[in-house]
């Protein structure tokens, strides 16, 4: 049986997480769920973040993911058409660069953000939490169609 | 080991509008390079030299270098950028970097 399958199998038997996340993870791994282990049902409160993301994070480095995204499209069809593709790499360097701006200029950007209803605070992103949220960008998806016919669609590949 | 990135070497700019003339612009940005070098390093000796100095008064912020480099370090992530709007009535813009 494979490695990780009988981990995440076990945390499953054990309680740690519960039947919906053990799914989860073997999806992750690329793996049909349909062999639990027995007592899986009655895992009720057990599965927390912490016990999940340590079972991601347990899988083997050569499970199957998808490569990494390079670009951030965006797509408006309509009565206008709109193609944008932006590469990541620059929205990644532009998330690092608000931790060298300095704090007064800092400051009056956030303030702007904040008026214009994003209230984001660049001082407590940290550049794994930017690689992370760049690399599970792969999984979004936004697609917005309105009464008018004009549909939007964000992506990343 | 990191790779080094260069800037964009071309830059294309098309806009269309109907009954007017087409503009359209190939910029080989590539033969701009050695000027941004140019000023690249004038900025970040200027950088450098403002940092010292902050340090030296005291200042609570003295990172105009690392600043410079994360600006400088935007240009070469811009290649592959593309906008494309085309509107209702025909007009066109088009932007490639590469």
């Amino acid at each position: 049986m494979n490695e990780d399958r009988k981990r995440i199998l076990g945390m499953l038997a054990a309680g740690t997480i519960t039947a919906d996340e053990a799914e989860m993870l073997l999806d992750a791994l690329g793996m049909p769920a349909a062999d639990t282990a027995p007592g899986a049902a009655s895992a009720g409160a057990g599965g927390t973040a912490d016990a999940t993301s340590a079972a991601v994070g347990a899988a083997s480095p050569g499970t199957a993911r998808a490569a990494l995204p390079k670009y951030l499209y965006v797509r408006v069809t309509g009565d206008d058409r709109v193609d944008v593709k932006v590469p990541l790499g620059l929205l990644k360097a532009g998330l690092k660069l608000t931790s060298v701006i300095p704090p007064q200029a800092m400051d009056q950007i956030t303030q702007s953000m904040s008026q214009s209803g994003m209230s984001i605070d660049f001082d407590n992103l940290k550049p794994e939490d930017i690689e992370e949220i760049v690399n599970e960008l792969r999984e979004m998806e936004v697609t917005v169609e309105d009464k008018n016919g004009n549909h939007v669609r964000v992506w990343c590949a | 080991m990191s790779i080094v990135v260069l800037p964009p070497a071309f830059i294309n700019v098309r806009v269309h509008k109907e009954g007017e003339a087409h503009f359209r612009l190939w910029l080989p940005f590539f033969l701009l390079w050695p000027l941004l070098l140019v000023v690249g390093i004038l900025a970040l000796i200027a950088s450098l030299l403002a940092d010292l100095v902050l340090l030296l008064v005291g200042a609570a912020y003295h990172g105009f270098t690392r600043l410079l480099l994360g600006v400088l370090k935007l240009l070469p992530e811009t290649r592959g950028t593309t906008v494309h709007v085309r509107a209702k009535d025909s007009s066109l813009v088009d932007v490639t970097i590469r």
